[in-house]
């Protein structure tokens, strides 16, 4: 398998001098393609600040980010823009769709900007959302639907430029328990059937019982790895479980 | 503890304040700058011959009841103040303290905002009120030169006006602030998902329209009844038809739309063309009967005038009502358009903002149209009205006689009104030039020739003639012995001239016939007591043949060494009428005039109006550009999140620039051009029905540069407004 995504020695340090805080000491790590990798952490942990360096929204302290051997770090920021809507794709935990858009029109604009011929955007749209089931809904207003339709058309508008990378912000935030099982399942079969790659962060051990391996960060810095392997969705979830009484227990703490 | 903390919000957020300090200050300014001139320590020097009491009391009710729409403004301007702060005002609720508190400590920082920009708007008003007294004493024709004076009673007049403005509008505000949930606080900035329902707005408005032409159909059927003649000129006769026609057809328009359940913005569309029809149906029934000297009273046209502007108003509400369906439309119409980069996200942003502010933006527009009109009106009506003043005052004393109402020819006016010369002399004012003439028919039998229409010419004698014109400065002119010339007003046309010259080559006077002389038209400015009622010339005969003639008309006038003062006319005028009065029982009507009197009462009214229009022009400008420019700034919230997602998603900051700029631009463009397209067509109409009166006492060329400077202001305004918006509307987009 060939590596899509490797951080190198990532640091990120906010505030001046004199009052330092360091939101991510030292990270290294690598994704293959087609992986599902989840990202855990308590708040603080550093996870989102992580992203937002890989999503090129944020830039980094010091380390080297490459995406298929391109160094984002060195990207000019003239040229980001186009870098992040060529390569990446984004799911947030509050949707961020525009509510002055119909669905299939938020999706439309992600193609759009991409500077997609106009044909053939309809066409990939309702291919799109046939295998994502919101067929039916293409026409409605987001306020019309609910927040797992919402998520979907989220996704839909993520995965419709093929990008290298999807990197999702804690997707299931703002779903229930039902819409969430839903959205995961999706997101696991983009995965499997569509051969995306996908960077998930999370601190649901229920959504990230999904992924296929699982970084656990604590105070900025990577404190364990866990692979799926073989186990079944509920014996990873268990390990899950046993992983965050470790990080949130830490025996010292206890007494 | 509380005062500490008024002081402390007001002053770090003078940046969210800045708005309201803004318009406010403007506000006070405009409204100190335009009173100071009523002022009772305002004495401005304008000479012993005028008086400026009439000035300052029309001043002053023309000022209050324009500054009446400011209160519309600081009552919005407060509402954006309040949906800003409604986070904090969440914080201090879950923080404990009382929402009456909040309430007060608003009110508290609102007033200081308040007394600090009336200060400010003060000062600045005593800087725009030279501009005014310049203006003032340009109009009185006077030199001016600055002088700085704080007026007390304006300055308190101003305060106490904002003060008491300031306090209904924070009792409102306190009385919202207690009312709202602290929830709804709290998500105040996410709030306002637009809810695309279709507003009640245009439906009343459709209403209401179908109730007018409901009467302009009757009106037009009763017109028909009463008036209409077969032998009508083919335009005339459309007209009466087409104000039947048009209304019915609306009318049958919307019962078609009802009974098949047509959409409805269809029906508004029939609607909007047919509301444009019967415009020009209205509109015609004015210019005809100018053109033609239709009987048709001025009641009927004042009604036709109203159905007029019932139907631009409905154009505006329709057009704007329509708009974000012609959007929706067009960008339908071709994939390329809507999926051409971003437009997808530009036209979701107006197509929403359209709907769910379709009466705000009608309402504005229409405002705006008004404004627009008032600032090329101005210059009009003032215009016209002091090139008239130039032509009517040009002898000091001016008496003169109508014989309208005279049956018998011996109670025709024979006097020499020597009371005048009495009180000259009495008073020790000498006189220049002092001619008494009469005006006499050429044919005695044409006295009893009283239609409108038919009145007759009247002629005077060469040597009374020449004195008029030795008075005014004109070169003296010669006659044959049996040739005759004409004098005529300075408002008829070309056309009139050489049509009458051609067909008046020769006159019969009782006892001669006259030829038309070589120089056969004089048309230096005379007066306009000179010619006979209803007629625009004035025959000029040898003396021996108007001994002859029956003398019908008996004027004197008058110019004197020096100026006679206000108080000497007021005085002498009141004399005269109680010996000459305008009705006599014998049916001649008697007038003087004084150009001191006339050109006081001119300049005064002239300048309350000038002043009046153009400060209401400006105030209701200020309050559209403001309306507008809050109604995007209001949104800057919602809309930070919108470009954030537009930025993750991949796209430059220098498209959203672009976006911003387009979004803005339609924003101001629309309320701007759909007013400035409704007022073009108004204005040409207007300048057309008076293009007689414009080109006799204004000249084009004067209107232009008086229209064009005007513009000019507006252009700037709009500037102003859109650059601060738009740099605002960047900084609150930007997640920096």
């Amino acid at each position: 398998m060939n590596t899509i995504l490797k951080l190198e020695h990532i640091q990120k340090y906010y505030g001046n001098e004199g009052n330092i805080t360091k939101a991510i000491k030292d990270i290294s790590f690598s994704v293959e393609a087609g992986e599902f990798l989840g990202i855990m952490g308590a708040s603080g942990s550093g996870k989102t600040t992580l992203l937002n360096c890989i999503s090129t929204i944020d830039t980094v302290s010091a380390g080297h980010i490459f995406l298929e051997g391109t160094d984002v770090t060195e990207i000019k920021p003239k040229s980001l823009a186009r870098f992040r809507r060529e390569n990446l794709g984004f799911v947030f935990q509050d949707f961020n769709l525009l509510d002055t858009l119909t669905i299939s029109e938020n999706i439309a604009l992600a193609l759009a900007i991409n500077k997609v011929p106009a044909g053939s955007i309809e066409p990939r749209i309702l291919d799109i959302a046939q295998k994502l089931n919101i067929s039916d809904i293409l026409n409605k207003y987001p306020y019309q639907v609910s927040g797992g339709q919402k998520q979907r058309c989220a996704c839909a508008r993520a995965i419709i430029n093929n990008p290298k990378l999807l990197l999702a912000d804690e997707p299931t935030g703002a779903l229930d328990s039902h819409s969430s099982q839903m959205l995961l399942s999706t997101i696991q079969s983009i995965n499997e059937q569509l051969k995306a790659t996908i960077l998930m962060v999370t601190h649901d051990t229920f959504t990230a019982s999904y992924a296929s391996r699982i970084l656990f960060l604590k105070d900025g810095e990577i404190f364990m790895e866990l692979r799926k392997g073989n186990d079944s969705r509920s014996a990873f979830f268990d390990k899950i479980l046993n992983v965050l009484t470790m990080i949130g227990g830490g025996q010292s703490h206890v007494c | 503890m509380y005062a500490k903390l008024v002081f402390r919000n007001a002053k770090r957020s003078v940046k969210d304040y800045l708005v309201y300090i803004v318009t406010m200050t403007i506000c006070v300014t405009l409204f100190y700058a335009f009173l100071s001139i009523s002022s009772s320590f305002y004495n401005p020097d304008i000479g012993s011959e005028y008086d400026f009491t009439m000035l300052s009391d029309g001043m002053k009710i023309a000022i209050c009841m324009i500054t009446l729409l400011l209160l519309f403004l600081i009552r919005f301007v407060n509402h954006y103040m309040l949906r800003r702060k409604q986070k904090e005002f969440a914080v201090q609720s879950i923080m404990g303290m009382e929402q009456k508190t909040i309430g007060r400590i608003f009110f508290a920082e609102t007033l200081i905002m308040g007394m600090f920009s009336i200060l400010i708007g003060i000062f600045f008003g005593v800087f725009c009120s030279q501009f005014i007294t310049a203006m003032l004493l340009t109009a009185y024709g006077k030199p001016y030169e600055i002088s700085w004076t704080l007026f007390p009673d304006t300055v308190l007049l101003t305060v106490v006006f904002f003060a008491a403005s300031f306090f209904v509008v924070g009792i409102f505000n306190t009385h919202t602030i207690q009312k709202t949930k602290i929830i709804d606080m709290l998500s105040a900035e996410k709030e306002n998902e637009p809810e695309l329902k279709q507003s009640r707005f245009i439906s009343v408005v459709a209403a209401f329209f179908e109730l007018v032409t409901v009467w302009g159909l009757i009106t037009g059927i009763q017109k028909v009844l009463f008036y209409y003649d077969t032998r009508f000129a083919l335009p005339v006769q459309l007209m009466f038809w087409g104000n039947i026609l048009f209304p019915l057809l609306t009318l049958l328009w919307s019962i078609f739309c009802i009974i098949i359940k047509k959409k409805r913005e269809y029906f508004i569309t029939g609607l909007l063309i047919c509301s444009v029809l019967n415009a020009f149906a209205a509109a015609s029934v004015a210019a005809l009967t100018n053109e033609y000297y239709l009987p048709l009273g001025n009641g009927t046209l004042n009604q036709y005038l109203l159905f007029v502007l019932i139907d631009l108003l409905f154009f505006i509400c329709a057009l704007i009502y329509l708009t974000s369906g012609l959007i929706v439309t067009w960008k339908e119409k071709s994939p390329e358009r809507r999926y051409h980069e971003e437009a997808l996200f530009f036209f979701g942003q107006i197509i929403s903002k359209l709907n769910t502010t379709s009466k705000t933006m009608a309402i504005i527009c229409i405002t705006l149209a008004l404004a627009i009109f008032m600032f090329v009106a101005a210059p009009i009506l003032t215009g016209w009205s002091s090139g008239f003043l130039d032509i009517r005052s040009m002898y000091d004393v001016q008496v003169f006689s109508r014989y309208n109402g005279v049956h018998e020819e011996k109670n025709l006016p024979q006097d020499s009104y020597e009371i005048i010369t009495d009180f000259l002399t009495e008073h020790k004012i000498n006189t220049d030039y002092d001619c008494t003439f009469d005006l006499y028919l050429p044919k005695k039998d044409d006295f009893h020739r009283r239609q409108k229409y038919d009145f007759p010419i009247a002629a005077i004698s060469l040597s009374d003639y020449n004195t008029i014109r030795k008075m005014l400065g004109y070169e003296q002119i010669s006659l044959g012995e049996d040739e005759f010339t004409t004098q005529w007003k300075t408002i008829a046309t070309e056309e009139e001239k050489s049509c009458f010259l051609a067909e008046h080559t020769s006159v019969a006077a009782d006892g001669a016939i006259l030829n038309l002389s070589e120089q056969s038209c004089h048309e230096e400015a005379m007066g306009e007591s000179v010619y006979n009622s209803y007629t625009n010339v004035l025959y000029v005969f040898p003396d021996h043949i108007c001994k002859n003639l029956l003398p019908v008309i008996r004027n004197r006038y008058i110019t004197t060494a020096e100026n006679i003062s206000y108080e000497n006319a007021k005085e002498l005028e009141k004399l005269f009428t109680e010996e000459y009065p305008e009705q006599t029982e014998s049916g001649v009507m008697y007038g003087i005039r004084f150009s001191t009197l006339q050109t006081n009462s001119t300049i005064a009214n002239n300048f309350v109006l000038q002043a009046a229009m153009l400060y209401g022009a400006v105030v209701l400008m200020i309050i559209c550009l403001t309306v507008l420019s809050l109604q995007q700034l209001l949104d800057a919230g919602q809309y930070k999140c919108r470009f954030s997602v537009l930025r993750k998603l991949g796209v430059e900051e220098k498209h959203i620039g672009k976006l911003i700029l387009k979004q803005l631009s339609v924003w101001f463009g629309l309320p701007i051009i759909v007013a400035i397209l409704v007022d073009a067509v108004v204005i040409s109409y207007f300048l057309q029905t008076i293009a007689a009166e414009i080109s006799a006492y204004i000249g084009f060329g004067a209107l232009m540069l008086q229209i064009g400077a005007t513009v000019g202001i507006l252009v700037i305004l709009l500037i102003c407004y859109f650059i601060s918006t738009w740099i605002i509307f960047k900084r609150s987009v930007n997640p920096w």
